[in-house]
């Protein structure tokens, strides 16, 4: 299934960037070093990230890109603690009390858009989060 | 459901652009595996994090990829994989 021929639906904001709450989404790999990795053959699992996650607790699996830079700095790839400077100088309005990782590697691409993201906006849309950064290694 | 408004970070802009997003940016030259830039430059990291943010707030045309550059980054020669994936 081309993924090319559906687009994204087009969310328009509601807020401003000042009162909106933000949720880290990240294909990157990314998951706390206490959680399952990632199968690298391939993997629609995602890995719930909790929002008060201390940055040295994460870790990455993936063997698509060189990751050694956020092995160094998480943040290379998932902004959590630029995130949080933010939400403390009032630019935006938080950060979400759920982020969410996976892979991004996966053979069963219709499996992906049926069943994981759906499952994925579904957690985010329960969180706090206003808005989503999308983030790829 | 009217969704969450998104905006996304590639560092892979033909790639990101066949989905159509409804906002993202590219860092310009970039190393695959730096969407926000070099490990500990915290500088770099929230100039590209305010960027994504700012088109975020803008009200972009939906599939438009922003270019952006960042004289502050230099690729690190250490990292063996700039652009290119990997394993296919």
């Amino acid at each position: 299934m081309p993924m090319s021929r559906r687009c994204i639906p087009y969310s328009p904001r509601r807020r401003e960037l000042a009162e909106t709450t933000f949720a880290l989404v990240t294909t990157a790999g990314v998951h706390l070093r206490d959680q399952e990795p990632f199968d690298l053959a391939g993997d629609n699992s995602w890995r719930l990230i909790p929002g008060d996650v201390a940055s040295d607790a994460l870790m990455v699996t993936h063997e698509h890109y060189d990751h050694r830079h956020a092995d160094q700095d998480i943040n290379c790839v998932f902004p959590i603690d630029r995130l949080r400077e933010l939400a403390a100088e009032g630019v935006i309005g938080g950060v979400g009390d759920k982020h969410l990782g996976f892979m991004g590697y996966t053979q069963k691409v219709r499996d992906l858009y049926e069943r994981a993201a759906p499952e994925m906006a579904k957690v985010i849309e329960r969180s706090r989060a206003d808005a989503v950064l999308l983030t790829a290694g | 459901m009217l969704g969450l408004p998104t905006v996304l970070i590639t560092l892979l802009p033909k790639v990101s652009a066949e989905m159509g997003p409804p906002r993202a940016i590219h860092p310009a030259r970039f190393t695959l595996g730096d969407p926000l830039g070099l490990p500990d430059r915290p500088d770099i990291q929230r100039a590209v994090l305010l960027d994504a943010l700012r088109r975020w707030q803008a009200r972009e045309e939906p599939g438009h990829i922003w270019e952006l550059e960042y004289p502050a980054y230099t690729p690190d020669p250490a990292v063996t994989n700039n652009g290119e994936i990997i394993r296919e």
